[in-house]
C-alpha cells in the first residue's frame, strides 16, 4: 500500500483520470472531494463491507436447504 | 445454454433468462453472467445461477412482490450506463440469505439487482442513503401456511 501525506487543498491524481482533494480537516474526521468518471463506482467502505458480507452469506446459506415452501409464495398486493 | 449448478444438476436455459452484469457483484467481481431460473410459475423466487461456477448461486426475490411500497432512486450515471429509462423500467430483486430457520430469511434491501431485460444487462445497485437493511424480513409473521392456490382459502 502506497501512503502519502497531503495537507488541506492539496491533491492525490490516480491513473489521469481520479482526482481526490483533501477539502477539510476536522478532528479526527478529513473531508474528501473525489472526481472520477461515471463508470468508477464509490462508496464508504463499510457500507461496500456490509454488502460483500452480505452476498457471501447469502451464497453460504443455500445448499442443500429444502426451499420447496418458496414455489408457491403469494404475491402481495400493493395497498 | 447448457449450464451446471451444484444445486440444480446440469440444466438448459434460454438465453433470454441470462444476464450480464458488466462490474460484477460486491465479492464476485469476477462474475458476470447469471441465470434466472424461477421457482415456479406463482412464485417471485428465483435462483440466480453463474454460468460460469455451478457453486455460485443466490436465491432471489422480485422485490415488489413482498415489499410493494419499497421505494429508491437510481442515479443517472447508472440508468444511462445500463440502459434504463421510462421506457425500459428496470426488474427489480433482492438477494435473500437463509438462515436455519426458514422463516427468518432475510432481503438485501440496501443493494437491491436491476435487470434490463431488452438488454440483459443487470447490476447490483448499492444504495447510500437509506432507510432499508442488508437483512429485511421477508416473512416477519412467519412463512404463508398454504399454498396460494383456491383450496388454502380457510375463511
Amino acid at each position: 500500500m502506497l501512503a502519502l501525506t497531503r495537507k488541506i487543498g492539496e491533491r492525490i491524481v490516480i491513473d489521469n483520470q481520479i482526482v481526490v482533494t483533501v477539502v477539510e480537516i476536522r478532528g479526527e474526521s478529513v473531508r474528501l472531494g473525489i472526481e472520477a468518471p461515471n463508470e468508477i463506482k464509490i462508496y464508504r467502505g463499510e457500507l461496500y463491507d456490509a454488502i460483500v458480507n452480505e452476498n457471501r452469506e447469502a451464497v453460504a446459506s443455500n445448499p442443500a436447504k429444502d426451499l420447496n415452501v418458496l414455489k408457491t409464495i403469494p404475491k402481495k398486493k400493493k395497498e | 445454454m447448457l449450464i451446471q449448478s451444484a444445486r440444480l444438476g446440469e440444466m438448459e436455459v434460454s438465453d433470454e433468462a441470462v444476464v450480464q452484469f458488466p462490474n460484477g457483484l460486491p465479492g464476485f467481481r469476477e462474475m458476470r453472467s447469471f441465470a434466472f431460473i424461477p421457482f415456479g410459475p406463482d412464485s417471485p423466487f428465483s435462483y440466480l445461477q453463474s454460468t460460469a461456477d455451478a457453486d455460485l448461486m443466490f436465491i432471489v426475490l422480485e422485490t415488489f412482490a413482498v415489499f410493494p411500497d419499497y421505494t429508491f432512486e437510481v442515479d443517472d450515471a447508472v440508468a444511462a450506463e445500463l440502459g434504463f429509462s421510462l421506457d425500459n423500467a428496470p426488474q427489480t430483486f433482492s438477494i435473500v440469505t437463509i438462515p436455519d430457520q426458514l422463516d427468518q430469511m432475510t432481503a438485501n434491501l440496501v443493494a437491491p439487482l436491476l435487470v434490463n431485460w431488452r438488454d440483459r444487462l443487470a447490476v447490483q445497485y448499492v444504495l447510500e442513503q437509506t432507510k432499508y437493511s442488508v437483512k429485511q424480513r421477508i416473512f416477519p409473521n412467519g412463512l404463508p401456511k398454504e399454498p396460494t392456490d383456491e383450496t388454502g382459502k380457510g375463511r
